[in-house]
């Protein structure tokens, strides 16, 4: 049996709003082994993007437990939610984020600044990174702006897998980007995926949670169906979308 | 982070907007220059007048002609009053604590050789010129007794005056040449002098009292006599029987009704120090505030920046920044940039501080004080206006920042 790299329990969040409480998660349960491809669905104000913000250790939830890594989480202070996002996440924004004036090779490099990996190592894992998402090796001293859309996606993977992590967590990594180029973004997450990388893709396209291998749909804080992405009912959804 | 990734993103940072970065370290240069330029120019006026006014010696007492009653300080020109004379100068130096009276009646005229000319104070002197002011003869001899009993047509030229009239290194002794209706015969030249007290020798041409009297002022009065005092110690004593003196010899029984006034180098000395002093402090605070006023220049421009760069918090604390390495390259980069405005504005202030001094032919005194005070200004305005905006960037939350638009 695998072991698994996601393992949260009725994960509850609260936020204190001016005057109301909002209750963005109600009892949340998720577990996700590593290798898994998995797409987390669902409308706005479902709570995806909170359930994203806590399984990517940028925040806390209000109750429940969360072991990321078989590190338990939910209790850490900032200082330790950095440095767990540090080793063992890596993020993919659906605005690429990339420091537009600086290299592409500076932008892979750096996640690497904030840990002890030495100069010359720096160098390679980010070589190797870059020639995994398959950036031509000509682009790697561009500055990051001059790239197209599909080019920046690559180098903003190729920046999320640096440091090694054990979850590459992908918000809307398709919503700026045309189809064709999507897909091929989508190809390179699932290549990722067959080389053993544990991936969560946060979407609300059903095309492309299709594309995962797993799909959670959430709706008001609560897991409304978990499904292998063959068997799950995205038409329904679809449906209720429109 | 390693230092050397700390030294290379805040260079990389301040590049990537250079004309921002060079507009803040100009802020921060203006000030500093400023301060420096300040104390530097400050320093030196002050040396330069210590020196001039040591050079003319502290066992002098300056007597000049003055308006009566009208109390301390500087009045109407010394030279609308006219009220010492040569016997007043013999009769002080018959006192006993006198070891010399030089009476100097000043005119100004224009010296006129077979191929130049050229203007100078001309000033009436006897031997013990000489003497009190410490002039020594370079060529020839200085004017003597007989010269003054005779009025006799006979010039001492200083140093600067003779080289401009005959270039520099030419014995001139012995030529003959004019000024207004007089034709002087040169009788020597000084070595250099330097400023001393309220004249410059070295540009003046020096000619017998009586001949002064009789051919520029036709006046028998004197500008100034100057005494040398036996004893610096007895300073105070020689000052009070030269006014009890002067005061009989005027006929005059009210001390505040004097028609002379008496200075005192040492108090001279003091005095200027104290203007001087307060004179440079007082820059140095107006500097100062552009100094501050720069400090504020960087404060604004990192707020703007940690503003500007709210995306970049929010993705470098996603990849696992902590916050203190957050606000740590903030920090970096406006202390970066004061440590740089403050090098660029100490070598800029030192530039200033001689030129200006130069046209005010002094010299600068850019001391050690000044540098380690602007370089410690400059980390400490570095710290001070970086330090909000660095905790700013810090206590951003990763997911705010990341949807800021």
């Amino acid at each position: 049996m695998a072991n698994a790299v996601i393992e949260a329990h009725d994960l509850h969040k609260v936020y204190d709003g001016a005057g109301a409480e909002t209750h963005a998660l109600r009892g949340v349960s998720l577990t996700i082994d590593e290798g898994e491809f998995s797409a987390i669905m669902g409308p706005s104000g479902s709570g995806k993007s909170t359930l994203m913000h806590i399984l990517g250790c940028l925040d806390t939830p209000t109750s429940g437990t969360y072991r990321l890594a078989g590190r338990d989480v939910a209790e850490l202070d900032l200082h330790e939610l950095a440095e767990v996002r540090r080793q063992t996440v890596g993020f993919v924004f659906q605005a690429f984020n990339l420091l537009p004036r600086a290299s592409v090779m500076r932008n892979v490099i750096m996640p690497m600044l904030y840990t002890r990996v030495s100069p010359d190592e720096r160098d390679d894992r980010a070589a190797a990174a870059l020639r995994a998402v398959s950036l031509d090796e000509k682009l790697w001293t561009h500055k990051s702006n001059e790239l197209s859309g599909g080019q920046m996606q690559r180098v903003a993977i190729a920046r999320s897998l640096v440091n090694d992590p054990s979850l590459i967590l992908a918000d809307e990594p398709t919503g700026n980007l045309d189809t064709a180029t999507g897909d091929s973004v989508m190809d390179l997450f699932r290549t990722l995926n067959a080389e053993g990388r544990t991936i969560v893709l946060i979407t609300h396209e059903p095309v492309i949670a299709s594309q995962a291998h797993r799909v959670i749909r959430l709706q008001d804080g609560l897991i409304v169906e978990d499904a292998t992405s063959a068997n799950a009912d995205i038409r329904q959804y679809q449906g209720g979308e429109a | 982070m390693r230092l050397s990734d700390l030294i290379s993103e805040t260079f990389h940072s301040l590049t990537s907007n250079k004309v921002r970065s060079g507009l803040t370290i100009l802020g921060i240069v203006v000030g500093i220059a400023s301060v420096i330029a300040m104390l530097g120019i400050g320093a030196g006026a002050q040396k330069s007048i210590e020196d001039s006014v040591q050079a003319a010696g502290s066992n002098i007492l300056t007597i000049m002609p003055s308006s009566p009653g009208g109390g301390g300080g500087f009045r109407s020109s010394a030279s609308s009053v006219q009220s010492l004379t040569s016997e007043d100068a013999a009769a002080l130096a018959e006192l006993p604590l006198v070891s010399g009276a030089a009476p100097e009646a000043q005119g100004a005229g224009q010296i006129v050789t077979k191929s130049e000319n050229a203007n100078a104070s001309i000033i009436g002197a006897t031997p013990a010129y000489q003497t009190v002011k410490g002039l020594t003869v370079k060529w020839g001899t200085f004017l003597s007794d007989r010269n003054n009993k005779t009025s006799a047509q006979v010039i001492v030229l200083g140093s600067t005056l003779a080289e401009d009239l005959f270039g520099t290194d030419v014995d001139p002794t012995g030529q003959q040449i004019r000024s207004g209706s007089m034709l002087l015969t040169i009788v020597g030249v000084l070595e250099e002098k330097g400023t001393s007290g309220f004249t410059n020798v070295d540009s003046s041409a020096i000619i017998p009292l009586t001949t002064l009297q009789r051919y520029v002022t036709g006046s028998e009065y004197l500008s100034t006599i100057t005494i040398t005092v036996t004893d610096e110690a007895q300073m105070t004593a020689a000052e009070d029987s030269v006014t009890a003196l002067l005061l009989s010899r005027h006929g005059i029984s009210d001390s505040t009704q004097a028609d002379f006034r008496i200075m005192n180098m040492a108090d001279l000395l003091s005095s200027i120090t104290t203007i001087t002093g307060t004179f440079t402090a007082l820059l140095a605070a107006i500097a100062g505030i552009s100094l501050l006023v720069g400090g504020i220049g960087i404060m604004n421009m990192m707020l703007t920046t940690v503003t500007e760069r709210t995306r970049e918090i929010g993705l470098r604390k996603a990849i696992g920044a902590d916050d203190n390495v957050i606000s740590m390259q903030f920090l970096a980069e406006s202390v970066v940039l004061t440590l740089l405005g403050g090098a660029i504005g100490i070598a800029l202030g030192w530039v200033i501080a001689v030129v200006v001094a130069n046209l005010l032919s002094m010299s600068a005194v850019v001391s050690l004080d000044a540098i380690l005070l602007a370089a410690g200004v400059c980390a400490f305005i570095g710290v001070v206006f970086g330090y909000y905006p660095a905790r700013r960037a810090a206590a951003m939350s990763p997911i705010e920042a990341l949807r800021y638009q």
